[in-house]
């Protein structure tokens, strides 16, 4: 990992500068002091993030910029992957991103938008107001960010990756069919509780396309239904079918503490609760500690979706059934691989579905070691 | 003790109708967790309502709640630093930023709005600064420490219910601020400054200083949160931990009958109020399944709960 544009010594200094800014006997000068130590705040961070070798500028302060800049300047193609949010799942995408930029000679970014929708829009203007050859996006709205989208096909290579924005005049999409996955987690629930049972789902949000989707495709599988991404049930209501009740989804909006309450929620409200499914990465640990604490675990089997450290080591010991986990490193490295080839002019890399598919992966306990290494290689972890 | 009447008869109506609804409401389990997450967001109310007490805002406390949340298994977990020195820093730093706002809004009179706005902005980015944005927790390690938030204490000759750690905390912060503000002439300047500084700093109270003290409590409570929240979720993410936890505390603070404008509020009121929230969403889990129109059932409730006990004040004054 490089360092990030903003070190902390730097942010250090400002409440330094504004104590030390006492106000002075004239009222006019104390009035300004204040300001005048702002400024000077406002300078030295503006200094401090200059990144490290000068080679193109980085991410804004507001922004996680954690991939950095890689290569070192000349005419080198510039290209983006924007994330959907800050997450250990964009790490390993950035470790990627920026793997496939050092092979193919050209200079990576990996940005992640810290306040939703918004933030990702201010991030994908502002790349193409900087000028660049190609962008990454993984879409937080899909639908209503068709315009954004199309924006900025219109003035460099777009792809969308994790997550699909069908409606678009995005080159491609890289990723995996978020319906298919789904339906892989719902067979290792079927796995976990053979003879039927109850379930509860738990997901961060519910408004991205890849949630519903791999969401539907959960339901799909528990109940048997026959494939079709197309199906749609409610997040309120029970669902009933081949022997197993879906008691419902709950959603957290990404507050860990409000995830861990609705696991522990669900607990008292379903005392003899069967399965417990968490499909965003940090669901299933916010489980297991749910489960703990009501001395659950083991008792509740818990399906999971990525690989949080905690829900590897849960497969490890027995309390998590398996997990579902996508290749977030294969989505940063084809991105850049295509975007540059996309940005040289050459469109033959585009297939004809408009898709390269990143296929999941079911992770039990007879994999999770092998699988565990070859992740801890790839991000450079202990 | 009148004020918190109102607010009190609110959060028995919604547990009885919680308990009529849900079997589970009810439960020993249940009752655990609603204790556990009333004492950790009573925890930093109270902080709040020191400063809310004096007239003043503090907008800072869900960033204090992260810096805290980040900074203590980021040490002891990426720097492998000892628990005493990890938690001395956590000490110092809360109740650093806390006379670093005193300062600035004694000082150099700048508004306590924009002192601890910028400091929600200031502290969330350093925290995301220092960790990278990487998640931070503690694993499966420091199981010791985590019982300050996940440890249990059985009750004698009861079983199958025993009080979660972090209500001992609260109890603690309570009744010592109960003291201070109530019984000690501290609390009293306190209080007076909130009502009229003015005539506060006139009768010889030095306002400058206990201002100060009131933004240090906040701090340092937000900072006390913010530990026996991660050590109780395990994993705190730079981005979003914490997020708006400051409006949950300032609401708590306001329902319990701290006024905005100064010069009241009492501690029990306060703890109302963090519970009453707490059980609000634990209500709509339990019987209902529109887990996504919760803010706007919290929001219904409350306000219905504000204005009737107001039309219950005016005809009493009639009468």
């Amino acid at each position: 990992m490089e360092r990030s544009n903003l070190s902390p010594n730097c942010m250090n200094a400002i409440p330094l500068l504004a104590a030390t800014a006492r106000p002075q006997k004239s009222s006019r000068l104390s009035r300004l002091a204040p300001w005048a130590a702002g400024l000077l705040a406002v300078l030295m961070i503006a200094g401090c993030s200059k990144p490290p070798e000068g080679g193109g500028s980085g991410g804004s302060a507001g922004t996680g910029a954690a991939g950095g800049t890689t290569g070192s300047g000349g005419a080198k193609k510039k290209v983006a992957f924007v994330s959907n949010g800050v997450a250990s799942f964009w790490t390993i995408a950035a470790a990627g991103v920026k793997a496939a930029g050092e092979a193919v000679g050209v200079q990576t970014e990996t940005l992640m938008p810290v306040e939703g929708i918004s933030d990702q829009k201010r991030i994908i203007e502002d790349l193409l107001t900087r000028g660049i050859d190609g962008i990454a996006v993984s879409p937080i709205d899909a639908a209503n960010q068709v315009e954004l989208l199309n924006q900025a096909a219109k003035r460099t290579a777009v792809v969308t990756a994790d997550s699909d924005a069908p409606g678009s005049n995005r080159a491609l999409y890289i990723g995996m069919d978020n319906y298919s996955a789904g339906r892989m987690c719902g067979d290792l629930v079927r796995e976990a509780m053979p003879k039927g049972g109850t379930v509860m789902l738990f997901i961060g949000r519910m408004e991205q396309d890849n949630a519903k989707r791999r969401r539907q495709g959960v339901i799909d599988a528990i109940l048997g239904r026959p494939a079709n991404p197309g199906n749609y049930d409610p997040p309120s209501g029970v669902i009933e079918g081949n022997g197993y009740k879906i008691l419902g989804t709950l959603t957290d909006q990404f507050d860990r503490a409000k995830g861990k309450a609705n696991a522990e929620d669900s607990l008292a409200k379903y005392p003899d609760l069967g399965c417990m499914v968490g499909l965003f990465a940090y669901n299933p640990p916010l489980m297991l500690e749910a489960l703990a604490q009501a001395n659950k675990l083991g008792k509740v089997k818990v399906v999971a979706f990525d690989e949080d450290d905690a829900t590897l080591a849960g497969i490890q010991k027995g309390t998590v059934h398996g997990t579902v986990v996508q290749n977030p490193y294969m989505y940063g490295y084809k991105s850049v691989e295509v975007l540059a080839e996309l940005a040289k002019g050459n469109k033959s890399v585009i297939p004809a579905n408009q898709f390269i598919d990143i296929p999941a992966r079911q992770i039990r306990k007879a994999e999770v070691d092998a699988f565990w290494a070859d992740l801890k290689a790839k991000t450079g972890a202990k | 003790m009148r004020k918190i009447l109102g607010i009190s008869a609110l959060l028995l109506v919604v547990c009885v109708v919680t308990a009529a609804l849900s079997n589970s409401f009810l439960s020993a389990y249940n009752l655990e967790n609603l204790i556990r997450r009333t004492a950790l967001f009573g925890i930093i109310s109270i902080g709040v309502a020191f400063v809310i007490v004096t007239g003043g805002i503090d907008l800072s406390v869900g960033s204090v709640v992260c810096l805290v949340g980040c900074g203590v298994p980021w040490l002891l977990t990426t720097h492998g630093w000892p628990v005493p020195l990890a938690l001395m820093m956590a000490v110092v730093a809360s109740v650093g930023i806390g006379l670093f706002h005193g300062l600035l809004i004694t000082r150099l009179r700048l508004p306590p709005f924009v002192v601890t706005l910028c400091g929600l902005l200031l502290y969330r980015g350093i925290t995301r600064g220092f960790t990278r944005d990487q998640t931070v927790g503690f694993g499966a390690e420091f199981k010791g420490l985590r019982l300050l938030s996940t440890g249990e204490i059985p009750i004698p000759f009861v079983s199958g219910f025993s009080i979660p750690a972090p209500w001992i905390f609260l109890l603690g912060v309570a009744i010592a601020s109960a003291v201070f503000l109530n019984r000690t002439v501290y609390g009293r300047h306190l209080l007076a400054l909130g009502s009229n500084e003015q005539a506060a700093r006139f009768s010889g109270i030095n306002t400058g200083r206990m201002t100060m003290l009131a933004y240090v409590i906040s701090s340092s409570l937000a900072g006390l949160g913010g530990l026996l929240f991660v050590l109780d979720v395990n994993s705190a993410q730079p981005v979003d931990f914490g997020n708006f936890y400051e409006l949950y505390a300032i609401a708590a603070a306001v329902l319990g009958g701290c006024s905005l404008r100064g010069g009241e509020g009492t501690i029990v009121g306060v703890i109302v109020g963090a519970a009453l929230m707490q059980v609000l969403r634990n209500m709509i889990t339990l019987v209902t399944t529109h887990n996504n129109i919760e803010f706007a059932i919290i929001g219904a409730v409350i306000l219905s709960g504000v204005v009737a006990d107001e039309l219950v004040r005016r005809r009493l004054r009639r009468a």
